[in-house]
């Protein structure tokens, strides 16, 4: 039995105003000076600024409230807890399956830690194409540099795990600068569980940080509760219409009591393909068609390798070292650049990635223990071929992304198979498999690269992952470009902000958590002095 | 609800079957397809069809002796039907309607490829014409085998057995 103390459990016996799911019933009408929806990474950080400006705050999850004692480490709870559909999200034609968070911290308390800023060239990007000059290198400094000491981010300090190293290794071979990722962690315990909840609160996530702040400041917590729609006046959001759902996201009451929550200003950060579709649902006024478009993945390829010697993937901080090296070989809009690092290995995540089946599956799950997995995460968004996804409803209003896999992000995927499996045999990988329904594993670095140059690089066969969803509310300083205005307020509708990842208008290039933090950072400031006219700060 | 993709009628006249056949699914006869799901967990003939594919996307992973077979696979359809509890109504919707359409004669024989019946298909078998459908260049087989593959390996990997044949040594106690 863990020893650990729960600040959940602790706030929550503190006093902390939580309803919904076992905490208590919803009540009929709620009011508040703003209702902030989602509880993730920019829900956190703008119900710490708010109630910190002294605003009454209700946050409004449709996941459940779950902290330490819940997370025992093992998969197919977490999955099934703490992950929208199960972790099993997929695009319209299947293609991708995406990995998005649906508990209180949102994604920031299944994320894997990972903290970077955003890359000066998304910058120059947004400054360039989408008019936002306010976002430079400079101008937001002191807003990531606050969220970095609130969130205790730094490059991990302790060594890599073998997984992690053996990216290091490979890639120095090959003259490929590989360096070290900073975390969101505080007294980590080096378990790499990090994907199913952190077990020891070390993981500085939305959960155990910003939203105990706001809840020990009189914030209210509805948990278990989607808000349907948004009821829309003129220019206005008038108020919420709010549900109770089960964990599987149906209506726990279908036709039941509804929950109204009226605010005098609303901040969206349900995340991106979620926070379109509420818009979507309520008829927002779309009035240059821009709500959904421009949804962004970091579509994953994957290599996996079986080792000489044990590598034990599932130990250890999952992800430790990164190389931005194939971020820099091409223009920012030619060929598709990627990210590279490792994936941690788990029993379910391991077999259900793997493509093909059976006998020559069944001999690689025993090379477990010395498997090696290298992801790398594409730049979409930069390209004119590049324009990602839209999001659209299903006939009961959930979110459903079509995000085609075109010729140009898939022969981005064969180039980085070919990156990544040279990597892995000069780090002394045995057999390389590439994630590829047709590919076999192959022994030597020369029979790799032969296959994957000649694989049929279509959709569905080659295995595309997501981890992090972006855009679908893009930010612009022309209406015409964008649902949300550089800051943050939504074009058409005066008294609502987005905050979360849906409002960027490419993808990162970067695992986004500390874009999504820094950003908003900067926008809930600058909303909570317009509301209260006083200034707060995050650290 | 929606209908799926794997049920458009645009679909299946690209796999150029006989119409009658085509006609006769697609056409909303459900009377000739067996349901997928009953009470939110595998129907008797689903059941059937899972445990052959299970057979087959797990050969060489399950035990060979053909009781502890029977067994291992008896925990892969349980975790089956408790992986279910978990997932959206659109996913069930979709689940329903691909066991069904697989559990049915004419199902079984154009999207997977396979005229003998799951009772009598072997390993060998289910294995080559499961292949087969990865390798047809059709979306809607691709899309419905790796669908399977999900329904088999997620319950497998999701139970303590699987540890052992991967050596997992499971969490760290903290």
């Amino acid at each position: 039995m863990s020893n650990i103390p729960d600040p959940i459990l602790q706030g929550l016996q503190r006093g902390w105003k939580v309803l919904g799911g076992k905490h208590g019933a919803l009540p009929e009408r709620l009011s508040c000076d703003v209702a902030i929806i989602g509880s993730g990474a920019g829900a956190g950080i703008t119900a710490e600024l708010l109630t910190k400006a002294g605003l009454n705050v209700v946050i409004v999850e449709e996941g459940p409230l779950k902290s330490s004692t819940d997370f025992k480490q093992l998969e197919p709870e977490a999955y099934a807890s703490l992950y929208q559909e199960n972790a099993g999200r997929k695009t319209k034609d299947k293609g991708i399956t995406i990995l998005q968070g649906r508990s209180v911290g949102g994604t920031t308390t299944v994320n894997w830690t990972s903290s970077f800023r955003t890359p000066p060239e998304t910058l120059k990007f947004w400054q360039d194409r989408f008019g936002l000059k306010d976002y430079s290198v400079e101008a937001l400094a002191p807003y990531f540099q606050q969220v970095q000491t609130r969130l205790n981010i730094e490059p991990w300090a302790v060594a890599p795990n073998e997984n992690n190293e053996l990216l290091r290794r490979g890639a120095a071979k090959l003259g490929i600068k590989a360096e070290v990722i900073p975390r969101n962690v505080k007294g980590c315990y080096n378990l790499g569980s990090c994907g199913m909840g952190c077990p020891t609160n070390a993981k500085q996530s939305m959960l155990v940080t910003t939203l105990p702040y706001a809840l020990d400041r009189g914030a209210t917590l509805l948990v278990e509760t989607r808000v349907e729609k948004m009821v829309i006046e003129g220019s206005r959001v008038t108020a919420l219409q709010c549900i109770a759902v089960k964990p599987n996201a149906a209506p726990a009451h279908p036709g039941g009591a509804v929950t109204t929550v009226v605010a005098r200003h609303i901040v969206l950060a349900g995340g991106a393909i979620n926070s379109p579709a509420l818009l979507m649902r309520s008829k927002a006024p779309d009035p240059h068609q821009r709500l959904g478009s421009r949804t962004f993945l970091h579509p994953v390829a994957i290599t996996t390798a079986v080792m000489a010697e044990p590598v034990q993937a599932w130990t250890g901080a999952p992800q430790s070292i990164y190389s931005d090296h194939f971020m820099h070989t091409q223009p920012v809009d030619g060929p598709m650049a990627f990210k590279l690092e490792v994936a941690p290995l788990h029993p379910v995540f391991f077999g259900a990635n793997l493509p093909g089946f059976g006998e020559s599956q069944a001999a690689l799950f025993r090379q477990y223990p010395n498997a090696h997995v290298t992801l790398a995460l594409m730049r979409d968004g930069f390209h004119p071929q590049s324009v990602g996804g839209k999001v659209e409803l299903r006939s009961d209003g959930s979110p459903l992304l079509d995000y085609p896999l075109t010729d140009y992000v898939l022969e981005g995927a064969r180039r980085a198979m070919l990156a990544m499996a040279q990597i892995q045999f000069e780090a002394g990988a045995r057999m390389v498999y590439p994630g590829h329904e047709l590919a076999r594993g192959t022994s030597t670095w020369a029979e790799t690269k032969a296959a994957i140059e000649a694989l049929p690089m279509k959709p569905l066969l080659t295995r595309i992952g997501s981890a992090h969803v972006m855009g679908g509310c893009g930010m612009a300083a022309d209406e015409k470009a964008g649902v949300t205005r550089p800051d943050g307020q939504h074009w058409q509708l005066e008294n609502l902000s987005i905050h979360d990842g849906s409002i960027f208008p490419t993808s990162i290039g970067a695992n986004p958590q500390l874009s999504i933090y820094g950003t908003v950072n900067r926008l809930a400031q600058g909303l909570a002095k317009r509301l209260t006219s006083k200034e707060v700060a995050l650290a | 609800m929606n209908a799926t993709p794997a049920l458009k009628r645009r679909s299946f006249f690209k796999l150029g079957i006989g119409s009658a056949i085509v006609l006769a699914l697609a056409g909303g006869t459900m009377a000739l397809m067996k349901p997928g799901l009953v009470d939110g967990k595998l129907s008797q003939p689903a059941r059937l069809v899972m445990t052959r594919v299970a057979q087959a996307m797990l050969a060489g992973t399950l035990p060979a002796d053909p009781a502890a077979q029977r067994q291992a696979l008896d925990a892969v359809l349980q975790r089956t039907d408790a992986f279910f509890v978990g997932l959206p109504t659109h996913v069930l919707a979709e689940l329903d309607q691909l066991l069904g359409l697989l559990a049915s004669a004419p199902g079984r024989r154009f999207l997977v490829g396979l005229s003998t019946s799951w009772e009598e298909a072997t390993a060998a078998e289910t294995t080559a014409a499961l292949k087969g459908m990865l390798e047809s260049g059709t979306e809607l087989r691709i899309q419905a085998c790796q669908g399977l593959h999900d329904l088999v390996m997620v319950p497998y990997f999701s139970g303590k057995e699987s540890w052992t044949v991967l050596g997992y040594p499971g969490p760290t106690a903290v």
